[in-house]
C-alpha cells in the first residue's frame, strides 16, 4: 500500500539522499588523472615550501569542480520539475522557453566582440550567457502574456519560435565568425564544467540552494496546479502568484546554471521524470529529491567526462545524454504504470 | 432572508457584440439543490464559471454569502465555493487520497503539510462518496464514474458552503447517474450544502432538485420550483423540442419527442399507414 507523504518521511528521504550525495562527491573527488588519497588530504595544506599536492588538487581543483557540477545538476533538475508542471507538459525542460538559445546568442556575441574584462572572476561569456538567458525568458513570458493569461499553448509557441529565431541568429553569427572563436562557442554549447573560483561558487550556491528551498514551499500549490489553472484556483490557490514566482525562480536558477556551465542537456528532462516515476508526483518531495538526484547525476557524469578520455576532457553534455538516455528508458519501462501521461 | 448566491443584472459575452447572458437576476437560498438546464451554448457553464469567478461579468453583480464576489481572496472564496468541472485528469499520476487532500491546500502548515484534521476531513469525504476503497490507487486507473466521485469528494473536502458542478453525470451510466445524485442530495440534506449543478437530464433534475434555472439560447430564462418551471410549454420554449410529460407517483419525467420518433404525431401523419 502506498503511504502518504509526511514531513517525517520526507526528511528521512532527503537525509538518505544527502548521504548518497556526499558519498558520491567524496568518491568522485578522489578519482581522476592524479590519484588523491584522503589520508594525505587530511594532512593539511603543508607549508609554503613543501606544498601538499594531494591537498592542493583536492581543495583547489577537484572540490570546486564537483560542487559546481552538483549545483548545476540540482538547478537544472528543479527547473525541469517546475517547467513541466507550469506548462503541464511532460516534454518540457529548462530550455523549452528559449533560455538555451538566448544564452547561446549571448555567448557568441561575447566571443565575437572579443571582450576581455571580468566580473566577479567570470569572463564576459558567462555574464552574456546569463543576461541572454534571462532576457529571452522575459521576452517569451511577455509574448505569452499577450496571448492570454492562462494560455499555456501561447507561452509554449512563443518559446519555440523565439528559440528558433535566436538559434538562427546564432548560426548566422557562427558562420561569419573566425574558426577559433567558433570552437570555443561550440564547446560551450555542448556543456562544459571547469574549475571555478570559490567566490563564484558561493554566489552560485546561494542562488541555487535558495531558489530550491523557495520552490519547495510552493510544492502544494504546484500539486494543485497540475490539475490546471482553473481547478487550482477554485481550490483556493493563488494561481497567478504561484506561477510567476515559480517561473521566475526556475528561470533564474537555470540562467545561473547556464552561465556557470554552458548548455548541459538532458538533466532537466530526465531527472524529474526519473524521480517522479520512482517516488510519485508530489512536488513537496519531487523538488528536493530531484535537486539532489540531479546533483548526483551531474557529478557522476562530469567525473566520467574528465576521466574517460584523460588527459583530454569530454564536454559533460555528451556524457549526460549517453549515460542518461538508456538509464531513463529502463526506468520508463519499469515504472511506466505509475504515470498518467503514458496512458 | 437573502440568498447565499445573489445574481443581479448579470450580463456576459465572450465577444462584446454577442452577449450570451443578458440582464440575469436571481437568488439561491442557502441549502437548496438547484439545477441549471438549457440547450448547448445557452451559457450554463458560463454562468457557473461566473459564480466561481473563473470569468468576470461584463456588467451586473454577483454576491456570495452577502459579500460581492470581487471582495473575496482566492482562499476565502474557496471556503465558500467548491467546483467540480467536467472530466479532468491531471498530467501526473496522483493517487485518489492525494487528490482529495489537495482541497486542503490553503490550510496546510508552514512546511506545506496537512494537519491531522485535514486528513480526517479528507477521509470523511472519501467515505461519504464511497471512494475510500481505492484511496491509494492512481486517479488514472479509475472509471469515469469513480473519478467523478473522487472529484466530488475533493469538493466536499473543501468544506465550502456551496458546491458547483458542471454536468456531473454526462458520461455516466444509469446506475452511476443516480448514484451521483444520491450523493449530492445527501450532501445537501446532511451537511446543509447549497448545490448548483448544470445538467442535461431534466427528469433527474426534477426528481432531485428543489429549484431549476432554465436558460434559453436567446438569453431568456426561468427560475423557480422544479414543479412550477418544468412543464412541456416552457421546455418547448427553451429547448425547442416537444416533450412527453409523465408522472409516476411523486416523480415527474420528461421524454423528448423528435419528428420521427415512434409516438410523434408528425411521424404518424407524414408517414401515414405504418
Amino acid at each position: 500500500m502506498k503511504q502518504l507523504l509526511t514531513l517525517k518521511r520526507l526528511i528521512v528521504r532527503i537525509g538518505l539522499a544527502l548521504v548518497v550525495l556526499v558519498a558520491v562527491m567524496l568518491v568522485c573527488s578522489l578519482i581522476g588523472t592524479e590519484e588523491v588519497s584522503l589520508k594525505a588530504v587530511f594532512a593539511g595544506p603543508g607549508t609554503r615550501a613543501t606544498v601538499n599536492p594531494d591537498y592542493d588538487i583536492f581543495i583547489r581543483f577537484r572540490l570546486p569542480r564537483i560542487i559546481l557540477a552538483g549545483l548545476v545538476g540540482a538547478a537544472l533538475a528543479c527547473a525541469g520539475v517546475v517547467f513541466q508542471v507550469i506548462l503541464r507538459n511532460p516534454l518540457a525542460d529548462p530550455y523549452i522557453l528559449g533560455i538555451s538559445s538566448g544564452a547561446g546568442l549571448g555567448v557568441i556575441i561575447a566571443v565575437i566582440s572579443g571582450l576581455n574584462w571580468t566580473l566577479w572572476g567570470r569572463s564576459p561569456v558567462a555574464v552574456f550567457a546569463f543576461a541572454g538567458a534571462l532576457g529571452t525568458v522575459w521576452l517569451v513570458w511577455f509574448i505569452g502574456r499577450l496571448t492570454g493569461k492562462f494560455h499555456v499553448t501561447g507561452l509554449l509557441l512563443a518559446g519555440v519560435v523565439v528559440n528558433a529565431f535566436f538559434s538562427a541568429l546564432m548560426m548566422f553569427l557562427t558562420s561569419v565568425a573566425k574558426s577559433d572563436q567558433v570552437y570555443s562557442t561550440i564547446f560551450w554549447l555542448m556543456g562544459n564544467i571547469t574549475e571555478g573560483d570559490f567566490l563564484v561558487l558561493w554566489i552560485g550556491a546561494g542562488c541555487v540552494v535558495g531558489g530550491i528551498v523557495a520552490l519547495f514551499y510552493l510544492g502544494p500549490q504546484l500539486n494543485a496546479l497540475s490539475f490546471g489553472a482553473e481547478d487550482a484556483g477554485s481550490m483556493g490557490v493563488n494561481v497567478a502568484r504561484t506561477r510567476i514566482i515559480a517561473f521566475g525562480i526556475a528561470a533564474g536558477i537555470t540562467a545561473v546554471a547556464v552561465s556557470l556551465s554552458g548548455l548541459i542537456g538532458f538533466v532537466g528532462l530526465v531527472v524529474p521524470h526519473g524521480v517522479r516515476l520512482v517516488l510519485g508526483p508530489d512536488h513537496r518531495q519531487l523538488l528536493p529529491l530531484s535537486g539532489i538526484t540531479g546533483a548526483i547525476f551531474l557529478i557522476i557524469a562530469d567525473s566520467v567526462a574528465r576521466i574517460i578520455v584523460a588527459p583530454a576532457q569530454l564536454p559533460v553534455g555528451v556524457v549526460t545524454a549517453i549515460v542518461g538516455g538508456p538509464f531513463f528508458l529502463i526506468l520508463l519501462v519499469k515504472y511506466s504504470k505509475k504515470v498518467s501521461w503514458l496512458t | 432572508m437573502s440568498g447565499i448566491i445573489e445574481v443581479e443584472n448579470l450580463s456576459f459575452g465572450y465577444t462584446p457584440e454577442a452577449a450570451i447572458l443578458k440582464d440575469m437576476s436571481f437568488s439561491i437560498t442557502r441549502g437548496t439543490f438547484v439545477a441549471i438546464a438549457g440547450p448547448n451554448g445557452a451559457g450554463k457553464s458560463t454562468l457557473l464559471n461566473l459564480i466561481c469567478r473563473a470569468l468576470r461579468p461584463d456588467s451586473g453583480t454577483i454576491r456570495i454569502d452577502a459579500a460581492a464576489i470581487e471582495s473575496y481572496s482566492t482562499r476565502a472564496l474557496a471556503a465558500k465555493v467548491a467546483v467540480v468541472r467536467q472530466e479532468l485528469v491531471p498530467i501526473f499520476g496522483f493517487s485518489v487520497m492525494e487528490t482529495v487532500l489537495m482541497a486542503r491546500t490553503p490550510y496546510y502548515d508552514s512546511m506545506g503539510f496537512e494537519s491531522r484534521a485535514d486528513r480526517e476531513i479528507a477521509n470523511d469525504a472519501l467515505k461519504a462518496t464511497d471512494t475510500a476503497r481505492f484511496a491509494c490507487r492512481p486517479l488514472t486507473s479509475l472509471s469515469s464514474g469513480e473519478r467523478q466521485r473522487v472529484f466530488i469528494a475533493r469538493a466536499l473536502a473543501q468544506n465550502s458552503l456551496i458546491m458547483l458542478l458542471d454536468e456531473p453525470t454526462t458520461f455516466l451510466d444509469l446506475k452511476h447517474q443516480v448514484g451521483i445524485y444520491d450523493l449530492l442530495k445527501a450532501a445537501q440534506v446532511e451537511k446543509g450544502k447549497t448545490i448548483v449543478a448544470v445538467t442535461h437530464d431534466i427528469s433527474l433534475a426534477s426528481q432531485y432538485c428543489d429549484e431549476i434555472l432554465l436558460i434559453g439560447a436567446g438569453g431568456a430564462y426561468h427560475i423557480g420550483k422544479t414543479k412550477a418551471v418544468l412543464c412541456p410549454e416552457k421546455i418547448k420554449e427553451v429547448f425547442d423540442v416537444d416533450v412527453f410529460a409523465g408522472r409516476i407517483g411523486e416523480e415527474n419525467f420528461f421524454i423528448p419527442l423528435g419528428k420521427l420518433a415512434k409516438n410523434s404525431r408528425k411521424t404518424n401523419k407524414e408517414l401515414g399507414s405504418i
